[in-house]
Formats: C-alpha cells, sequence, structure tokens
C-alpha cells in the first residue's frame, strides 16, 4: 500500500537544481534513504515535512496532497519531523517541549499527558524529564528530538539523521524502536551509517546528485557490490557499487 | 492554548518580563511618589507617564519572545506542523502581555495600597486611565512581536525599546496636538481633570485595533490585518481631528471643596482633602497672623479649585495653594516651605512700567522681601537689619505697617514701596 508518493518533484535553491523529475514511492515500513553528502537527501526530508515548498511536483502524503491547505493540515497532523539541524527551548524541561509540539500537532487536549509520557519512556528519557533541555546531552537531546517527532504516533515519521550524537546501546535501543514504529507507519530515515539501515530498514532509498539512483531490500542493495568494490561490508561494498554505476549512467 | 500558554508563561520570556516590569514599575513609583501619592488618579495617572519607559521594555521583550523561533533554529520544525500559525504567535504575545501587566500591575498594587490608606477622593474614572493604560502594554507586546518575526537580528529587541523611547518621548512634546492622544503616555493633565469619555473610548479602540493589526501582520493574516487596520484608522481619525490635550475640564466633584470648621478658613479640593490636616498646621498660623489687617488673605484654598481663568493675583482675599505635587507616598506633605512660599503671591508687587514691561525696582523687591519674611515669621538673620527693626515695633504698628505695604502693593505706588522699606 503506497502511502507516500512524490511524482515529478523539482526543487531548487536559486539556480542550484537539487531535484530534477524526481518519483518516489513508500509504503508502510522503515526505509533508509542514504546519500553522499550534497546528494539532497535533507532537502528531500525537508519537502515530505512541507517545511519546504517545491518548484514542481505532485506529492501525496498519507492520501491528503499538500497543495490544498485542508489536506496539507491534516497530513500534518499525522507527521512527524526530527530536522537535521534540530533546534530547541534551552529553557523549556523536556515534558514541556514535547507537550508542547504535541499541541502544535492539534493532539486533543486530554490525550496529551500520557501521550507526552509514552513518547519520552519510548526514547528512555523518562528518568529526565523534569530536565531543562540545556541540561542535556548531544544525545538526549537527538532523543528528545525523537521524542517530540513521534508524540502523535505519527502515520509518516521523517527522521534526518536521528543516531547522530547516540552511543552504540542507544543506538541498538533506537533500532528497536523505528522496527516497531515501522509496523504502522511510513519511516523514512535518512542517515549515513548503513549498519543502522541493514539493522533497521525493510526497504533503501539511494540518491546520489538528486537522481533516485536505487530502490530495493537491504538485500538487494548488499548483493550489488562485489569483492572488487570498496568497503568493509557488503552493504557498503553496494553502496559504492550502485553509486559508481550511477555516475557512469549520462544523465 | 492554555497548556501552551501555561508553558510560555512559564518558560518563555513571560518571567522575564515580569521581573522587569515589576522592577522599572518600582523604581518610577519611587522617582516621584509626589505625583501620585494620596490619589487614585494621580497613581493611575502615573501608570500612564511610566508608559515611556514600559511600553520599550514590552516591545523589547515581545521582539526576543518572537524572535526565539529563528534563534533557536526550530521555526522549520514548526513550519510542519498543522496547527495555524497565528495560534503560537498569540500564545507568545499573550504570555509576555499577561506576565507584563501582572508585573506592573504588582508594582502599582503596592502603591494602591499606600494610596487607599489615605484617598479621599475615588470617583474620576481613573480607572479608564488605567485600563488604557493596560492595553497600550498589549499593544506594545504586539510591535515587539511584529519585529522580532521581521528583523532576523539579536539586537532587534534592544534597538526597538530604545526607538519607541525616543518615539514616545517626541510625542509627548506635542502636548496640545489631538494626535497625541494616539499616544499611551499621559499629556501631563492634572489630577482631577476629566478626560472626556469618548476621547478615552477611542483611545481603547485605537489600541485594540492595533494590536489585532501587529498581531495579524506578524501572523501573515492578511485579511485580518486589513480589518484591523481599517478599524484602526476609523478610531484614529476623530482622535486626530477633534480637540487636543490641552484645557481639560475639571471634575466638579474632585474639586469640590472641604474646609476647615474651626481657625481661619482652609479649604481643599476633595481629591487633595487627605492633606487638609498637614496643610492647616501650616497655613493657618499665617492666616492668623494676617487676621484682620486691611487688604490681607482672609482664607487658602486649593488652586485645583480656583474658578476657570482666574489669576493667582487676583484680589479675592483668598490664597490659592498649589497641591498638584504636595504628597509623599504615605500621603504626607511633601514640602511645609514650598507651601509657605504660596503665600508669596500676596507680597509680590505686579507693577508694570508704562512700556508694558515688568521691571522690578530693587528697593521694591526688597521692600516685597520685607514684607513676605514679617508674613511667614521667618526668623530674622543677623544681617537683615530692617526684619529686626519692624519686629521691634509694637505688634499694632508692625500690622500698620504691613496693611500700609499692602495698600502700596495693590496701588502699585513705587515710591510708596520704596518709602516703606527706607524708613526700617
Amino acid at each position: 500500500m503506497t502511502t507516500v508518493s512524490v511524482d515529478g518533484l523539482r526543487v531548487s535553491y536559486g539556480k542550484r537544481v537539487v531535484f530534477d523529475d524526481l518519483d518516489l514511492e513508500l509504503g508502510v515500513g522503515v526505509h533508509g534513504l542514504l546519500g553522499p553528502n550534497g546528494a539532497g537527501k535533507t532537502t528531500l526530508m525537508r519537502v515530505l515535512a512541507t517545511a519546504l515548498h517545491p518548484d514542481r511536483g505532485d506529492i501525496r502524503l498519507l492520501g491528503h496532497h499538500i497543495g490544498d491547505p485542508s489536506a496539507l493540515r491534516q497530513a500534518r497532523r499525522q507527521l512527524g519531523y526530527l530536522p537535521q539541524a534540530f533546534g530547541f527551548y534551552p529553557r523549556f524541561t523536556v515534558r514541556e517541549f514535547v507537550e508542547y509540539f504535541a499541541w502544535l500537532k492539534e493532539m486533543p487536549p486530554a490525550r496529551i499527558p500520557l501521550a507526552v509520557d509514552r513518547a519520552i519512556e519510548r526514547v528512555g528519557l523518562l528518568e529526565r524529564a523534569d530536565d531543562r533541555m540545556k541540561h542535556l546531552s548531544g544525545g538526549m537531546l537527538r532523543r528528545a528530538g525523537i521524542a517530540q517527532a513521534i508524540v502523535n504516533d505519527p502515520r509518516l515519521l521523517l527522521l534526518d539523521e536521528p543516531t547522530a550524537g547516540l552511543d552504540p546501546e542507544q543506538r541498538v535501543q533506537f533500532r528497536a524502536l523505528l522496527r516497531e514504529l515501522g509496523l504502522d507507519a511510513v519511516v523514512l530515515v535518512s542517515t549515513h551509517l548503513v549498519e543502522d539501515v541493514v539493522a533497521a530498514c525493510t526497504r533503501v532509498n539511494l540518491v546520489d546528485g538528486g537522481r533516485l539512483v536505487f530502490t530495493g531490500l537491504p538485500d538487494e542493495l548488499m548483493a550489488a557490490g562485489g569483492d572488487g568494490d570498496s568497503g568493509d561490508s557488503p552493504i557498503e561494498r553496494g553502496y559504492t557499487a550502485v553509486l559508481r554505476g550511477a555516475r557512469t549512467v549520462p544523465r | 492554548m492554555r497548556r501552551a500558554l501555561r508553558v510560555e508563561l512559564r518558560r518563555g520570556t513571560a518571567p522575564l518580563a515580569a521581573a522587569a516590569m515589576f522592577g522599572a514599575g518600582v523604581w518610577m513609583l519611587a522617582v516621584h511618589p509626589d505625583d501620585w501619592g494620596g490619589r487614585w488618579a494621580g497613581l493611575a495617572n502615573y501608570l500612564r507617564v511610566s508608559l515611556l519607559i514600559l511600553c520599550a521594555l514590552m516591545i523589547a521583550a515581545g521582539a526576543w519572545q518572537s524572535g526565539r523561533e529563528r534563534r533557536r533554529d526550530i521555526d522549520e520544525l514548526i513550519a510542519s506542523t498543522p496547527r495555524p500559525g497565528w495560534q503560537p504567535v498569540v500564545v507568545a504575545w499573550l504570555a509576555v502581555t499577561l506576565a507584563g501587566a501582572v508585573g506592573l500591575l504588582g508594582a502599582f498594587a503596592g502603591a494602591a495600597v499606600l494610596v487607599a490608606r489615605v484617598a479621599t477622593y475615588t470617583g474620576g474614572g481613573w480607572w479608564w486611565t488605567l485600563t488604557v493604560g493596560v492595553l497600550a502594554l498589549a499593544a506594545a507586546a504586539a510591535v515587539g512581536v511584529l519585529v522580532g518575526r521581521l528583523v532576523p537580528l539579536r539586537v532587534a529587541a534592544p534597538i526597538a525599546g530604545l526607538a519607541t523611547y525616543l518615539g514616545l518621548a517626541i510625542v509627548i512634546y506635542w502636548d496640545g496636538n489631538p494626535a497625541a492622544w494616539l499616544s499611551p503616555v499621559y499629556g501631563g493633565w492634572a489630577v482631577y481633570s476629566l478626560v472626556p469619555d469618548r476621547v478615552t473610548a477611542l483611545q481603547a479602540a485605537w489600541l485594540v485595533a492595533l494590536t489585532v493589526l501587529l498581531l495579524a501582520a506578524a501572523a501573515r493574516q492578511r485579511r485580518a490585518a486589513l480589518l484591523a487596520g481599517g478599524l484602526a484608522v476609523t478610531a484614529a481619525v476623530p482622535i486626530i481631528t477633534g480637540p487636543g490635550t490641552y484645557r481639560l475640564p475639571a471634575d466638579p466633584a474632585a474639586v469640590e471643596l472641604v474646609c476647615t470648621s474651626s481657625g481661619p478658613q482652609v479649604c481643599l479640593s476633595r481629591i487633595n482633602a487627605f492633606l487638609i490636616d498637614d496643610v492647616t498646621e501650616v497655613v493657618q498660623p499665617i492666616l492668623a497672623r494676617l487676621d484682620g489687617i486691611p487688604g490681607a488673605p482672609r482664607r487658602a484654598a486649593d488652586q485645583a479649585a480656583q474658578p476657570a481663568g482666574q489669576s493667582l493675583e487676583s484680589d479675592d482675599g483668598t490664597v490659592w495653594l498649589s497641591l498638584d505635587y504636595q504628597s509623599t507616598a504615605l500621603g504626607g506633605l511633601v514640602s511645609r516651605k514650598s507651601l509657605r512660599a504660596d503665600f508669596r503671591q500676596v507680597t509680590r508687587a505686579r507693577c508694570e512700567d508704562p512700556s508694558g514691561t515688568r521691571r522690578i525696582d530693587q528697593r521694591v523687591y526688597r521692600t516685597d522681601t520685607l514684607a513676605t519674611d514679617w508674613m511667614l515669621d521667618e526668623a530674622a538673620t543677623p544681617d537683615n537689619v530692617p526684619l529686626a527693626r519692624l519686629r521691634s515695633l509694637p505688634e499694632p504698628a508692625q500690622r500698620t505697617w504691613f496693611a500700609a505695604y499692602l495698600d502700596a502693593a495693590h496701588r502699585c505706588d513705587t515710591s510708596a514701596l520704596i518709602r516703606l522699606g527706607e524708613q526700617l
């Protein structure tokens, strides 16, 4: 079942075209978004988060056409987003910060207290829930950011570099959380850490130079690599092989 | 909305705004208690005076609050949420406004307790003056919110505050121009003056419409901004084309005289009547000294109750006392000396030469001073020989000399005045 559909997407910053005629379809499950720096991962995330208006293209999120204001609002209610540059209010406690975003996401007031506690618990921050954000470490801030993204039980969750700053134990816990969330939601995770993709993602999308150069299962990406490709693991070898192949194809 | 407001009140700029407004309010009240002591209208007017500083603080607080999303790099995350953009704007504005108003009213509540102990007049519509002041704080916070949204600089808040202070200070000098009513800062009218209800209502409408206009502009709600802009213009036009801030009518109930029942009569307007014991203690001995001297005043009265157009020097047997700035915070008299000085209107020769200019002969001036010192029973200094000589005369002779002085001064007989001075 397709719940995110992008057709003919064009995005540019001034004269620099990031995407031109990109098509993408995502169903329920955890999708990894891979690509080198500057490939357009964050731009794609911002477009899907409805924070950036594309120049052109037809975008449907969870069945809502985001060109229509009322449908856009409906889609946003079911959206969770963790941007790459996660800003926060330092004087807010974790609980207040997540609560504030629950309000911004138009959650029914009666549901907010329980939902906030649940989201904070899921990211393992319940003991620090009443600490101010400015007193949290980098990894804890990232987890608070994930908590605000999942507080509304989103059906579309967009996480841009969610594991940056997490220690190995937290990354293992986070992957488990991703798998749990992906059971009934579309989860798109942009990352440079290919082992996260193998461990947690049901499908992989690879972008390079503004093009979607691979979409498939993690196993298929691993299979694309050979012994002669650079990389320390099968997925890294598959990643470099796909990129090398895509760059030899004329545009 | 309540949940978000509660968080903003605790963690946003609101606590800082409340503390700043409380501190600034206390400071302003401490600087000039003589402006507000013992009078509700004085306290409300003084709040409006304080707006010169307080509006600047509110604008800075509003700008700091609304620039927070950009400073904290969180605007993109907020843009991905479904809640209409005007709601977080309104919550942020409301938090700053409520906190600022509570901080300020907290400071003024302390002063209100002091006023309530002694105030002798509660009417005069001072609560409308106060209400317009609070609406002005809301409008100032809205200006700040708009500035914070439009100007992506950290220095926007302090610069906006400073610019507001300067702008409002300039408007104060428009005193008399009807456009000055558009500024919420007090126009300098007396505590017993009545601001017409029509003007107060238009000021309130203007400030409310302005607030909505600014918030709508900050939230990019074009239709609401146009509507509020239309209402703001509708309220502003009759203000600008109406009467100026000069010559407001006196509140008849506020200036109704309250008089002593024994001794030489001392009358104060009801709004200043809480000072009557202190004033009587200073004034009655002087009136008693003058009692029976032809041409001398027989009573003292509050200048607030003086008939419109009458000069201080009019010879109606009354000394007019200026009590506008004569109250301490606790309701006592600020200066006995300046109250006694009001009697100088009795001993001031008002002689003009034929050219129409008022040129005072030094010898006449010395005679005036001698008469004043005698009237006020000032202590004679060793170098004030004439006063010592006058005092050495028998009491009836002293009174005869003073009567002669008053007669000469009334007739403006310069040579007689000089002779009276030189005979001592």
